[in-house]
């Protein structure tokens, strides 16, 4: 089995959980859109966006730049038979798809993870406390 | 036996803490969600390792920055500290990056109505 056919599993399982995260944020975000403003969606989502893309091309780059160093001074070796024969300096682009898949994994699992948005917890008691109090 | 890629990572370590304490990037928005979803990262990062390792694909070098302590065949402990480091870059910047765009379109804004 070549780096890239293992590569290709993860990464479909990856696929999965993050189209799962997309589904759940959408459906979860339907209120929150139809109460507020077209602008304000817009904001948001160009917000997204832009956010996504920094962090996707800051981790790439450091992938690249990291990765190399580590293969360089010798933490890490590959059987040449496994990669593509595809480097970025002297990194196999193969690894790359280690940065892809967080990208995609831990925002998914952190959203999957998270309730539906209520009002925060807390605040309620001491709201109906303080009403209790203003009546008696 | 070499300490030195194992300091490297617990000094990265330390600066993503440092960083998420200071922007509330990650654990300090949601302690209990960021354990676990660093977990399964991390935990789903070493079973790529594992099987790569097991096919062959990738080794552990021979180097002097190492301890040379393995958790695991080929798998050297700075392989769990290094996609712990992974995990929590990836969230921390993904955050950050956020709040970098929200200051972006901010400063765009006041620029078109100025």
């Amino acid at each position: 089995m070549t780096y890239w056919a293992v590569n290709a599993v993860f990464l479909a399982i990856v696929a999965v959980v993050g189209l799962l995260a997309l589904i759940t944020a959408r459906v979860r975000g339907r209120a929150a859109r139809a109460s507020s403003s077209a602008a304000a969606v817009t904001r948001r989502r160009h917000e997204r966006l832009l956010g996504v893309g920094i962090a996707v091309g800051v981790l790439l780059v450091m992938t690249a730049v990291f990765d190399n160093v580590m293969i360089g001074i010798g933490l890490v070796g590959y059987d040449a038979a496994r990669i593509s024969g595809v480097f970025v300096g002297i990194a196999p682009l193969e690894d790359f798809a280690y940065a892809v898949a967080a990208l995609v994994l831990l925002p998914s699992v952190w959203v999957l993870l998270g309730g539906p948005k209520a009002p925060r917890a807390p605040q309620a008691p001491r709201v109906t406390t303080a009403t209790k109090e203003a009546r008696s | 036996m070499g300490f030195v890629y194992l300091a490297a990572l617990l000094v990265s370590l330390f600066g993503m803490v440092m960083l998420d304490r200071r922007f509330a990037l990650f654990f300090w928005r949601d302690v209990p969600r960021a354990a676990v979803t660093l977990l399964v990262g991390v935990v789903f990062f070493l079973i790529w390792d594992v099987i790569g390792i097991d096919l062959g694909i990738f080794f552990r070098g021979e180097t002097s920055f190492m301890t040379g302590v393995l958790i695991a065949t080929e798998l050297p402990l700075e392989e769990v500290f290094f996609l712990t480091l992974l995990c929590y870059l990836t969230m921390n910047l993904l955050a950050g990056a956020r709040l970098i765009a929200a200051v972006v379109l901010d400063r765009r804004t006041d620029e078109a109505t100025s």
